[in-house]
């Protein structure tokens, strides 16, 4: 019996000690930022480190091999005057303001019609979810495929139908092509949060401008845009943060040819093409920049709208 | 008129024939493109480069396509690599998210700016944080490993799973908690037993939208890996080559990397729509 004491002191002493780490971990004061370590962890990895390197070598000249070469702000001035990269910026802005608008035209559209109860509504919103959550990359070689111009699906219906073959990735109309294929796969989005949206506007506020004779216009303009546009900004901040980093489709379709390259695409190409680490790392920064200072705003506002819509 | 306004009311038969001619034509344009690719999937190439519009439907169905898939290609290989990636990456972020969201949403922790960095990981251009990680991965030798390609998924869904689940934590009223404190209960109980399974539909949204996105992945998925860890995005993506395009297997291949995604939105249409508008309109 003496024998066995020492090893029983021994783990009540382990258990002890283990349980006054775990006691401060969850006390009250503590417990908030407990919870917080993991994440803290994986963001200070994953956000501050690749910050942190980029910048440190958007001022260095380096392409993976030997030394890198302090070159102080020469990318930054390189940048401002490199005309594929200011192209690619203006094209993105033009995707993001195309596809927000017409997602948003078509998904407000849309949601007026499907937001009453119809037979049938469960396998109308069944379908019309798929697009959303097939790859995107799948998607843009499929549409790809279908806007081929000899052997397509989208041109041979067209002659079917006795129109002309469009050559759809001309470099007129490539990145209107690209447009389409994001807006296609999107505006199932802003449907369905409007739907969900409409659905939840109170009865008695629409019955009372019904009795008072407002045209259903009036009403629309006065009573729903309203109280739907809390919705309609979280639309139109998700989609441009995701806008911004439009890079899939492009994979899959243009590969940044025939004038569609866009800001992900030009840093791809830049830090994993032709090697440019140092370059590549000043692009990344500058759309990084310019990406926060877009989300900024836009986060505050969605913190506004998520707060009006509770 | 009537659609104008709520939509509760008749629908006269003007309005009727309206409302469903413009439902089957939006339905047709979302559904056509992707039963093309089903029937593409067992063309025979003669078919695939038909140049007669009624080819696109009248064919003599093969499974060739699918054989050559099977046979030429790891197919299957790198269909369990995109399951082992998305199943566990999903698992890690959940844990990750949970915790985080819910200190968060009980205690505002670090006001509100902690909360913006994180969601703005996901603003971060993938690009930027490919970078360095291509030379650490490099130098580490986690490239081509599902490790590290499980790492990335996991840094890229985190912050949004987060800011999902934080809406769902922020609906549990806080007397819930001081009521289980009086019982005696401990932070950490109180967590497990009381707030956990309350936020259980909020967690199965999340998920589902961590495996979609995960399983859909591209940009990491492309740049970290080349044959061992390689997922079936990637595979499919390589069908479509500099030299030659081979649409069978492509589309074969497209047809069974799709199928669950389409089988979870129809199966889980509602989750999707309360995740969708972050618990903010309950759908």
């Amino acid at each position: 019996m003496k024998a066995e004491t020492p090893w029983e002191t021994r783990t009540d002493f382990a258990v002890v000690r283990r349980s006054t780490v775990w006691e401060i971990l969850t006390s009250e004061k503590y417990f908030k930022w407990t919870l917080l370590i993991p994440l803290l962890v994986v963001l200070a990895i994953f956000m501050l480190y690749p910050l942190l390197y980029c910048a440190y070598y958007s001022f260095h000249q380096w392409g993976m091999r030997g030394e890198a070469i302090y070159v102080g702000a020469q990318n930054y001035r390189q940048l401002l005057n490199d005309k594929a990269f200011l192209e690619a910026l203006y094209r993105t802005l033009k995707v993001l303001v195309i596809c927000v608008s017409c997602e948003l035209l078509i998904g407000l559209g849309l949601a007026l019609l499907w937001s009453r109860n119809f037979p049938g509504e469960n396998v109308v919103r069944g379908l019309a979810l798929f697009p959303l959550l097939v790859a995107p990359l799948i998607l843009s070689l499929l549409w790809n495929f279908m806007f081929e111009y000899d052997f397509g699906a989208v041109n041979l219906v067209l002659q079917a139908l006795g129109l002309n073959k469009v050559y759809w990735w001309s470099p007129e109309r490539a990145l209107y092509t690209i447009c389409f294929i994001t807006i296609w796969q999107w505006f199932p989005f802003a449907t369905f949060v409007l739907v969900a949206g409409l659905r939840s506007l109170p009865k008695d506020v629409f019955e009372a401008a019904r009795v008072d004779g407002a045209s259903p216009w009036y009403t629309f303009r006065r009573l729903t845009l309203p109280m739907l546009s809390p919705l309609i900004m979280i639309i139109v901040v998700l989609r441009t943060m995701w806008l911004i980093r439009l890079f899939d489709p492009l994979y899959g379709t243009t590969r940044g040819g025939v004038q569609t390259e866009l800001l992900d695409w030009i840093v791809y190409r830049t830090a994993f093409v032709y090697f440019d680490i140092g370059y590549g790392s000043t692009m990344a920064i500058f759309s990084l920049v310019l990406t926060i200072a877009v989300c900024a705003v836009m986060f505050k506002i969605l913190m506004k709208a998520l707060g009006g819509a509770h | 008129m009537e659609l104008i306004e709520r939509g509760e009311g008749e629908m006269n038969g003007v309005g009727n024939v309206f409302f469903w001619i413009i439902t089957f034509f939006v339905l047709f344009v979302i559904v056509a493109p992707l039963a093309w690719i089903y029937l593409t999937a067992f063309k025979a190439p003669n078919d695939i480069f038909a140049t007669e519009a009624k080819k696109l439907i009248f064919f003599q169905p093969t499974t060739e396509n699918f054989h050559r898939l099977f046979r030429e290609f790891p197919f299957w290989d790198n269909f369990l690599n995109t399951v082992i990636i998305s199943v566990s990456s999903t698992v890690v972020v959940l844990v990750i998210a949970s915790l985080a969201a819910y200190s968060f949403a009980r205690w505002n922790t670090g006001k509100g700016h902690l909360l913006f960095n994180t969601i703005s990981t996901r603003m971060f251009p993938g690009v930027v944080a490919a970078i360095p990680f291509f030379v650490m991965y490099r130098n580490l030798g986690l490239l081509d490993t599902r490790f590290g390609l499980t790492l990335l998924h996991i840094y890229f869904n985190v912050s949004f799973a987060t800011f999902l689940l934080y809406g769902f934590f922020k609906e549990i009223p806080e007397e819930l908690e001081q009521a289980a404190m009086i019982d005696g209960y401990s932070r950490a109980d109180i967590f497990r037993r009381v707030v956990l399974p309350l936020v259980r539909p909020g967690i199965a949204v999340t998920a589902v939208f961590c495996l979609v996105w995960s399983w859909n992945e591209f940009l990491f998925s492309f740049l970290f890996t080349r044959m061992a860890a390689r997922p079936v995005t990637v595979l499919i993506s390589s069908f479509w080559g500099s030299i030659e395009v081979q649409y069978g297997p492509m589309a074969a291949g497209a047809a069974i990397a799709i199928l669950p995604t389409l089988l979870v939105s129809w199966f889980m249409q509602r989750y999707i729509i309360r995740g969708l508008t972050f618990g903010a309109v309950k759908g």
